[in-house]
């Protein structure tokens, strides 16, 4: 079992991935903001970080810089619905371990997971 | 490709494209067919655009804004007659409508499809042109024809394009529409940018 951090504005995209991840028996910590995501990472250092990119305040690059300059070696899965090509090339510019675009399918957001676990 | 009419064709049809990954999504989303439209395009002013809106008449609307800048300008909007909208919300969360505070998880339900659906369509358009847009977090709105004006006010005498699409959501009987109204000088570097890419794929 994992501990997962989640971090996404919308209230129905943390309920989906929680509960994706909460059905494989991860336990899950939920923020709904950027700057209550790096405060509970900082706190728990969870295993790893599912990150929304499109947020009020600070954004998800935000956050992947904060944890990095913070020395915070948490693998990142950023989840969202900017599907540009650039976008994700600069996510995994700014360290992110993974980028996978919402809709995510259950089985795909796991296994994603599972994988970028394994690797650490 | 010289026309502006071929390269609006090309632009309808990379919207087009971008509708059917929404389809798509929604497919995966609602487990039912959904049913496309051709899009339409026109180009107009900022009162012919009001006369436009005037046309949905002072039916109850659902409306999602994504406003993007980068190398293009403007706001996407996913449009929902109200009632539409509540059976949408019904059939993504699973709560039956007098269970639940319909007010505060429709708002916030509706912003994420909202930032999926346009964020499909506009993503799409940008990765087949190369270009880079950053988008504002999406916003909520209810009402009439009104609410469908881009939050940000239209400056007078300036001309907005607006590409219009209609979908339905065969299970649900739920319809909605995708409109993206851009800025003019965005719209003429869009086709710019559209003759440039098309030349290039054409050697």
């Amino acid at each position: 079992m994992a501990c997962i951090l989640v971090i996404d504005d919308s209230a129905f995209a943390r309920r989906m991935t929680s509960k994706a991840l909460k059905a494989q028996g991860n336990e899950v910590l939920e923020a709904e903001s950027g700057h209550h995501g790096v405060e509970l990472a900082e706190k728990h250092e969870p295993d790893g970080i599912v990150l929304d990119l499109l947020m009020p305040e600070m954004d998800g690059l935000e956050v992947l810089n904060i944890l990095k300059d913070k020395g915070l070696d948490i693998p990142v899965i950023v989840l969202s619905a900017d599907i540009q090509e650039s976008t994700q090339t600069e996510c995994m510019e700014h360290g992110a371990a993974a980028f996978l675009k919402k809709p995510v399918q259950e089985n795909e957001l796991i296994e994603v997971i599972q994988g970028v676990l394994c690797s650490k | 490709m010289k026309c502006a009419a071929d390269k609006i064709e090309v632009l309808k049809e990379m919207i087009n494209i971008g509708v059917g990954r929404v389809a798509d999504l929604l497919n995966t989303m609602l487990c039912s067919h959904i049913r496309l439209e051709v899009p339409s395009l026109k180009i107009l002013s900022s009162d012919e655009l009001e006369t436009e809106l005037c046309k949905c008449g002072n039916e109850r609307l659902s409306c999602i804004n994504l406003p993007f800048k980068g190398d293009v300008i403007g706001v996407a909007e996913l449009v929902f007659p109200a009632e539409s909208a509540s059976k949408f919300v019904i059939a993504l969360t699973g709560e039956e409508a007098d269970t639940i505070d319909m007010d505060s998880i429709r708002a916030g339900t509706l912003s994420e499809v909202g930032n999926i659906v346009l964020n499909a369509v506009m993503g799409t358009i940008s990765n087949l042109l190369g270009f880079k847009l950053r988008y504002s977090v999406p916003s909520y709105t209810e009402g009439n024809f009104n609410s469908l004006l881009p939050v940000h006010p239209i400056v007078p005498d300036t001309r907005v394009v607006v590409v219009q699409t209609h979908f339905v959501v065969e299970k649900l009987e739920v319809e909605g529409s995708i409109i993206l109204f851009f800025e003019m000088g965005s719209f003429d570097k869009l086709l710019e940018k559209l003759e440039t890419s098309y030349e290039g794929k054409k050697r």
